[in-house]
């Protein structure tokens, strides 16, 4: 029988670090049929990337080849050089800007949408739950006719062209707050916030004790989710921000301002400014693999 | 109102000394902006696609005038670049010279207010159906003619030898010499001969004949919409759909099929402006056959085509003027050309040596600078567009493309055109 | 000095068959700072949330619902007020119920199969598999993807006379398909470019729930000899409701809003020659920024909100009915009535154990 821990409150008592659970009921591994299905979905995830590169990899007329090799060709270095030495290509600062705003919104988004999602779920108080529908009604509102009156805001502010005009609409989220939700309130045991409370912890310290640890694993995932959406976002930066001072997105679009537009330098745009992002997928997973693992506490 | 005045003798000296220079014949940019200080400024210009404006070219200003700092902004789509134009005119945040495209005129003419004038002793520089575009009711003309596209025929050599036809641009041009049924009866011949599309689609071939139409949509004095009981739009349409039932290839325009169409024979003719002359020699470079023939059905017609506009709320509008006027000087204007093919809308450099010589070397090269040049000498005919020209345009190209890819047919589509127009405005 | 409250054992020994329910608790720590702080706090914990809304979220709102009754001019910032004409006018376009069909069809098309799909891959993942970090983040790779890199794949994927698609129809034997001439044709493609993007997404939201799922009950439902799908079924999925919720709702929020699928799906971006794949989301573009006529552009939007609300609240009503509550006690099977029973008493002693540690 595996050890139950109720480790959150204890560990604000006792400072030795909770048992890890095995993950294994008794050694079974999957079988063959879900790593078939996995596999599938692997590939088909995949595939398109590989596209991209033997398109990339090629020249002007190779998006237009109708059969095309599945061996990648030689170009890919030089398109790559190609974008990073364009000069309406503002590549570096859109780069900059782009891993700036994007760790901002991402931070800002995970830490008040938990917060936020702690007090609807756990805490009772007047107003509450039709609060949370007000919340997630506002995800209805359809955000296209947002950016005329959200230009005129800033504009009378003085703001555009400037990075905090992408940050500070971007903070917190509808969807967050709705999802941390979700999330603690099936993740979180009332028991536990009621032990937290006996102990004489304070509403804040209940909620770093028991609901940050519990949180981690969505936490992280809404922090990566957040993070790749304002690091694609186009329309918004566009408008707002100026030619020589933009995020990647709107950097790279200028590789498409030909009459005749070199698709094989732009997909080595696209692959180029992917990497950070893929990086990040590498950081971050093994992050959440283990934040799993040891943020799911059970009573 | 008296604002402009003032800063309209102000750059009366400028204007005055370019104008002699550019008159001579010399090469180099426009005098001294009288009306400017010696103060660093900088001034930004937007552009879209590519209007040739490179940092070397753009140097040449700033070496004349030293305290001129010259930024130069592309946005990659005209869709793009119309939304932003149109999301902060009237407002902060347009650059000091914005380029605005043609087909946005329609809509630009309504806030003509909003933008600077363009000196009269320049209007006479450019071709006067490219000004009299630009001119608004009260006679300003509110945009510095930059490029126009005058068409000629682009056609595969190749596979017009197979079929029987001339090839060579002379022979091809005297043998289409005429109107449309012209152009038709050698679609006919080639289709009988290799069972093969001659044109590209139903759309390009419409917007060739609705452009050389007086007033295809709109009443010019009214601005009320005309399209639907003007009988020449349903004869056009008609003759078009007819002839694309066997000779189209049934493309959507700017489609990737229609890329592809370029390089693998899906078409053998295609209606080209200069600036098409990149996208054929771009999707298509291993194809050899692709040549121009001096000629377009009824003489001339015009797709396309840019501005410089100047907004009159800017922090500089007398210095933009002044820049702007150089950019679309003659001599500046050939320069760009030989940059990107953006054709020239200035009637000296149309007569310039430099661009009556240049040549193509991907289609055969031919001499492009003499080519435009005649076909842009033979537009006649300057179609009023009012303010739902645009809408009108596209529910048209709509409604051809539903025929052209077999989803309704011609009467039904029709039909639902009028129905669409009736509902504008 | 009064320290202890009503010890909250009392709920778990009177109702041994399920989760305890809560009782009131009763504030009893005797200062008056505890007291506001836990009246205040949640107030203080939602804040940011909302004032950061007001500033840029209502604002937008607001405007866009004043200027739905006005005939407005963008560029000049002024208008006359019409009353609800612009919402009569969008009610009585054909494009406007062409494009309600299209975003219903195209949002079935892709919300059904893709929360599916996610479900199903995330138990696949929830499993005990080798190299989790990988499997993990492979299926978010698609979602990283660029926008202008999925349009261009796509549509040349779909191309209608050259597409991959069509070719390998070809050569099976099949006819091509009108991918941007045929309406359904153009659904079915452009909920595969939705899926293809946002079925990971979705994956690891319900991963991420499946693993908070306490591990005993599995343990127990095996000892009881439940098999891998029937635990699916019985713990899993009522486990996991309150996601389950959230995925469907957010699941149908954007799928009623779906625009920049179908804007990439061709070049011009305006839902095609006879408005094929014209979604709300994209007509309302066309209004705002093709036409330049944002008091219609305006009404639309919030057309669209309340069919979004309406179809929220069926599809809420739908998920809770579906998927058992994990507090109905008719809904547990009896392994896993047991399970938590045996759950709850070893609570039970661990919290009386540590109580008594710490007094």
């Amino acid at each position: 029988m595996s050890v139950i821990d109720t480790s959150p409150v204890t560990a604000a008592a006792d400072p030795t670090p909770p048992r890890r659970r095995p993950r294994a009921v008794r050694g079974s591994r999957p079988g063959w049929f879900v790593y078939a299905s996995l596999g599938v979905v692997l590939l088909a995830a995949i595939v398109p990337y590989y596209w991209a590169l033997l398109i990339g990899s090629g020249d002007s007329s190779t998006i237009r080849n109708t059969d095309l090799s599945w061996i990648p060709g030689g170009n890919f270095f030089t398109n790559a050089a190609a974008v990073l030495n364009n000069p309406a290509v503002n590549f570096w600062a859109g780069l900059w800007n782009s891993i700036f705003s994007s760790t901002l919104i991402a931070a800002s988004v995970v830490f008040f949408s938990t917060l936020a999602g702690w007090a609807f779920a756990k805490l009772r108080f007047r107003g509450g739950p039709w609060l949370l529908v007000f919340v997630v009604a506002t995800m209805a509102v359809p955000t296209q006719l947002g950016v005329v009156p959200l230009y005129i805001l800033f504009s009378e502010i003085g703001w555009t062209g400037q990075i905090g005009a992408i940050i500070v609409p971007a903070l917190t989220s509808a969807f967050g707050v709705f999802w941390m939700t979700q999330y603690l309130r099936q993740a979180v045991p009332d028991e536990l916030i009621e032990a937290a409370r006996v102990d004489g912890a304070s509403s804040f310290r209940t909620f770093l004790t028991v609901g940050v640890p519990a949180a981690r694993p969505a936490a992280a995932m809404l922090g990566l989710f957040t993070f790749v959406t304002a690091w694609n976002n186009f329309f918004w930066p566009f408008i707002v921000l100026d030619r020589q001072n933009p995020t990647l997105p709107v950097a790279l679009s200028l590789l498409q301002s030909n009459y005749f537009v070199d698709y094989s330098v732009v997909l080595a745009g696209v692959l180029l400014s992917t990497v950070p992002l893929l990086l990040l997928f590498v950081f971050a997973g093994k992050q959440l693999v283990s934040g799993i693992m040891q943020g799911a506490v059970k009573g | 109102m008296k604002s402009r005045a003032l800063r309209r003798v102000a750059l009366a000296a400028a204007v005055a000394s370019t104008s002699a220079l550019v008159l001579a014949g010399c090469s180099g940019g426009g005098g001294a902006a009288a009306g400017s200080s010696d103060e660093e400024i900088t001034l930004t210009v937007a552009t879209f696609n590519d209007f040739g404006y490179t940092e070397e070219l753009l140097n040449a200003y700033t070496a004349e005038h030293p305290n001129v700092k010259i930024v130069h902004n592309r946005a990659a789509k005209s869709n793009d670049a119309r939304a932003n134009y149109f999301q902060k005119l009237g407002k902060t945040g347009l650059a000091d010279i914005e380029g605005i495209e043609v087909d946005w005129l329609p809509e630009v003419m309504k806030y003509s207010d909003l933008l600077a004038p363009v000196p009269d002793d320049l209007k006479s520089r450019w071709l006067d159906w490219k000004v009299k575009a630009a001119t608004d009711s009260s006679g300003n003309l509110v945009g510095y003619g930059t490029d126009i596209g005058p068409e000629a025929i682009c056609y595969r050599s190749d596979l017009f030898e197979a079929a029987g036809l001339p090839t060579e641009p002379a022979d091809v041009a005297a043998a289409l010499q005429g109107d449309w049924s012209k152009y038709f009866e050698m679609g006919d011949k080639y289709v009988a001969a290799t069972g093969k599309p001659f044109f590209d689609s139903a759309s390009s071939v419409y917007q060739g004949m609705i452009n050389q139409v007086e007033a295809a949509y709109e009443n010019p004095d009214s601005g009320e919409i005309t399209a639907t009981t003007n009988p020449e739009v349903k004869k056009i349409y008609t003759e078009t759909l007819d002839a694309s039932k066997t000779q189209s290839a049934h493309f959507e325009q700017w489609s990737t099929d229609w890329y592809a169409g370029m390089a693998n024979g899906a078409f053998a003719t295609l209606s080209c402006p200069g600036w098409m002359l990149t996208q054929i020699e771009g999707n298509a470079p291993e194809v050899s056959g692709w040549k121009i023939a001096d000629v377009f059905p009824n003489g001339g017609g015009n797709w396309g085509g840019s501005y410089l506009t100047v907004p009159a709320n800017g922090p500089h509008v007398a210095e933009a003027q002044a820049l702007a006027d150089w950019l679309t000087s003659p001599e500046q204007q050939v320069k760009f050309f030989q940059q990107a093919g953006t054709f020239p809308s200035q009637v000296d450099a149309l007569k310039s040596a430099d661009l009556l010589g240049a040549k193509n070397a991907y289609f055969s090269d031919a001499p492009i600078g003499e080519i435009f040049t005649n076909r842009a000498n033979a537009v006649s005919v300057t179609p009023f567009k009012g303010q739902y020209y645009f809408q009108v345009n596209d529910a048209m190209s709509k409604a051809l493309l539903r025929v052209d890819q077999g989803t309704q047919d011609a009467q039904t589509s029709w039909d639902q055109w009028v129905s669409q127009v009736d509902a504008i405005g | 000095m009064t320290t202890t409250l009503q010890p909250p054992a009392t709920p778990a020994a009177s109702a041994p068959d399920g989760p305890p329910a809560r009782t009131p608790r009763r504030v009893g720590f005797g200062s008056k700072l505890s007291a506001w702080d836990l009246k205040l706090s949640p107030y203080l914990y939602i804040s940011p949330f909302f004032i950061l809304f007001i500033v840029t979220g209502l604002f937008p709102i607001l405007y866009t619902g004043v200027i739905s009754f006005m005939d407005w001019d963008q560029i000049r910032g002024s208008g006359t007020f019409v009353g609800f004409d612009q919402y009569a006018y969008v009610l009585s376009q054909p494009a406007f119920w062409d494009a309600l069909r299209n975003t219903f069809s195209i949002f079935v098309l892709s919300t059904v199969p893709q929360l599916l799909f996610a479900v199903f891959i995330a138990a696949m993942l929830d499993q005990n598999i080798r190299a989790k970090t990988l499997w993990r983040m492979g299926v978010l790779v698609p979602y990283v993807m660029a926008p202008v890199a999925v349009a261009l794949i796509f549509s040349n994927m779909f191309g209608d006379q050259y597409g991959i698609v069509n070719t390998l129809l070809g050569r099976i034997g099949l006819p091509a398909v009108g991918w941007h001439s045929d309406t359904f044709a153009s659904h079915i493609a452009i909920a595969t470019m939705v899926n293809f993007r946002w079925t990971g997404y979705n994956t690891l939201i319900l991963l991420a729930a499946m693993q908070a799922v306490p591990r005993e009950y599995y343990e127990a439902a095996t000892v009881d000899g439940a098999g891998k799908v029937r635990q699916f079924f019985s713990i899993t999925l009522p486990s996991l409701k309150p996601t389950l919720i959230f995925v469907v709702i957010t699941s149908t929020i954007g799928g009623l809003q779906i625009f920049d699928e179908p804007r990439m799906f061709d070049q011009g971006g305006t839902g095609g020659s006879n408005n094929q794949w014209l979604t709300i989301s994209l007509y309302l573009y066309k209004l705002g920024w093709g036409e330049w006529n944002f008091g219609r552009a305006a009404a639309l939007a919030w057309i669209l909100f309340l069919i979004i609300l309406v179809i929220g609240a069926v599809n809420l009503f739908i998920s809770r009915s579906l998927v058992r509550d994990e507090g109905a006690r008719d809904g547990l099977s009896r392994a896993q009535r047991r399970a938590a029973s045996r759950a709850a008493k070893q609570r039970l002693a661990a919290e009386s154990t540590g109580k008594g540690a710490r007094s």
